[in-house]
C-alpha cells in the first residue's frame, strides 16, 4: 500500500515537470500576423517621422568662400559659414552659363542660391539645385552731399559706411510722407539729411559705390541719429 | 632681585616703542609731498548705451523657407508710430502699423531664391531691420 502511495506522488510530480510549450512555438493564428504587421507599420512610421523632423528642405543665399568637388563652403547674409554637401544629383545653373554649367565652374566670392535637405543635426545642407544668382544691394542711410551735376548722391550708411549713389534715367525714386503717403518722386526732390533706403547694384570696382534702381526717401523722417556728426563733418 | 632687573627691561622696551610710534606719528603728519610726486587716479564709469527707440519682429516668412506659392504673406511686429519698408528683389512698399504695432502685407515672389528686407523706421530716423530668405520651387526631392 504505501509503494503504491509513493508511486503515485512520483506520477503527480513528474507530471508538474512538464512544461507548457511557448506560446510562440504554436501556429499563428489570423490575429497574431495583423498584430505582427501592425507592429511592423508602427516601427516603420515612427522611423520616417524621425527622419523628416531630422531633415527638412531648405534654401539659402551665400557667397562662395572655398569649393571642393563634393563641397561648397558658404558665408551667408548672416555672416555664418554654411557647409554645402555636392553629389552626382545636384544639379548646377547659371544666367551666364553657355553650355553645361558644373561645380568646377564655380568660383570664389560668387553668390549661389542653394536648394536642398538641410540636417539639423550635422547642420549640413545636402545641395539637389545650386544657381548663380545677383542679390540686391540695399542699403538705408542719410543723404550726407548732392552732387546735381554728376546725378549723384553721398550716402552715410546706418553702420557708418560712406557710399556714392549713382542715379541713373531708369532709377525709380518714391518719397514717403504722413499726408501724401508713397508716391513717385525725383532726384530733384532729394534733400540733405533726409532718411533714405537705396537698392541697386553695387559697383564692382569700387566697393563705395552703387548704381540705384530704386530709392525711397521720407522727408519727414531725419537720418538716424547715430550719424548725426558724420553728417554734419561732411557737409562742412 | 632677578624679578626687578625683568620688570625694568619689560617697561624699558615699552617706553622704547613708545617713544618710536610718536616719533613716526610727528614724521608721517609733518611730511610734505611735492605735487610732482602725487598721481591722480579718477575712475570714470562707462556710460550705458541708450536703448534703441525701435524693434521689429519679423513672424512670417520664415528665414531659409522653401514655398510653393509665389504668393508670399510678409508680417510682423513693430513700434505702432513706426513706418515699415519692405524690400524684395522686385518689391518695394511703405505700410504703417496698426495701433498694437502689427503690420501685414503680401507679395508675390521670383523663380528660386528671393531676399526680403524688413525695415522698421521711428520717427526720430531710428531703425531696425531684418532679412529673410526664401525659396519659391516645387521640385520634388
Amino acid at each position: 500500500m504505501f509503494k503504491k502511495i509513493l508511486s503515485l506522488l512520483l506520477i503527480v510530480n513528474c507530471s508538474l515537470l512538464i512544461v507548457a510549450p511557448p506560446a510562440h512555438a504554436a501556429t499563428p493564428t489570423p490575429v497574431d500576423k495583423i498584430q505582427e504587421l501592425r507592429d511592423q507599420l508602427i516601427t516603420n512610421i515612427a522611423s520616417r517621422v524621425a527622419q523628416l523632423k531630422l531633415v527638412e528642405k531648405r534654401g539659402i543665399i551665400g557667397t562662395v568662400i572655398s569649393v571642393t568637388s563634393t563641397q561648397i563652403n558658404v558665408v551667408d547674409h548672416h555672416g555664418n559659414t554654411r557647409f554645402v554637401d555636392v553629389d552626382e544629383l545636384t544639379k548646377f545653373s547659371s544666367p551666364n552659363a553657355k553650355g553645361a554649367y558644373g561645380i568646377s565652374d564655380i568660383t570664389k566670392d560668387t553668390t549661389i542660391g542653394v536648394l536642398g535637405l538641410y540636417n539639423k543635426e550635422s547642420r549640413r545642407i545636402l545641395a539637389r539645385f545650386v544657381s548663380v544668382i545677383t542679390t540686391p544691394f540695399i542699403i538705408h542711410g542719410g543723404v550726407a552731399k548732392i552732387d546735381d551735376e554728376n546725378f549723384s548722391i553721398s550716402v552715410t550708411t546706418v553702420d557708418g559706411k560712406q557710399m556714392t549713389v549713382d542715379v541713373e534715367n531708369l532709377t525709380r525714386t518714391y518719397s514717403y510722407t504722413q499726408s501724401a503717403g508713397y508716391v513717385r518722386s525725383g532726384f530733384s526732390k532729394i534733400k540733405e539729411n533726409y532718411n533714405i533706403i537705396v537698392a541697386g547694384a553695387s559697383n564692382i570696382n569700387d566697393k563705395n559705390k552703387m548704381t540705384a534702381v530704386r530709392i525711397i526717401i521720407f522727408p519727414e523722417i531725419p537720418a538716424s541719429p547715430k550719424i548725426n556728426s558724420m553728417l554734419e563733418r561732411i557737409q562742412k | 632681585m632677578k624679578t626687578e632687573k625683568l620688570i625694568l627691561s619689560f617697561i624699558a622696551t615699552l617706553l622704547g616703542l613708545l617713544v618710536a610710534g610718536i616719533a613716526f606719528y610727528v614724521f608721517q603728519a609733518t611730511k610734505i609731498v611735492a605735487p610732482s610726486n602725487t598721481k591722480i587716479i579718477s575712475l570714470t564709469t562707462p556710460t550705458p548705451m541708450p536703448a534703441p527707440s525701435v524693434f521689429l519682429t519679423l513672424d512670417r516668412p520664415k528665414d531659409e523657407e522653401v514655398v510653393t506659392s509665389k504668393i508670399l504673406i510678409i508680417g510682423g511686429k513693430t513700434n505702432s508710430n513706426a513706418v515699415v519698408v519692405v524690400m524684395t528683389d522686385s518689391f518695394e512698399d511703405v505700410i504703417t502699423p496698426t495701433n498694437d504695432g502689427n503690420f501685414s502685407t503680401t507679395t508675390s515672389i521670383n523663380d528660386g531664391q528671393n531676399i526680403v528686407e524688413v525695415t522698421a523706421i521711428s520717427p526720430n530716423g531710428e531703425s531696425a531691420t531684418a532679412k529673410r530668405t526664401v525659396t519659391y520651387s516645387q521640385e520634388e526631392f
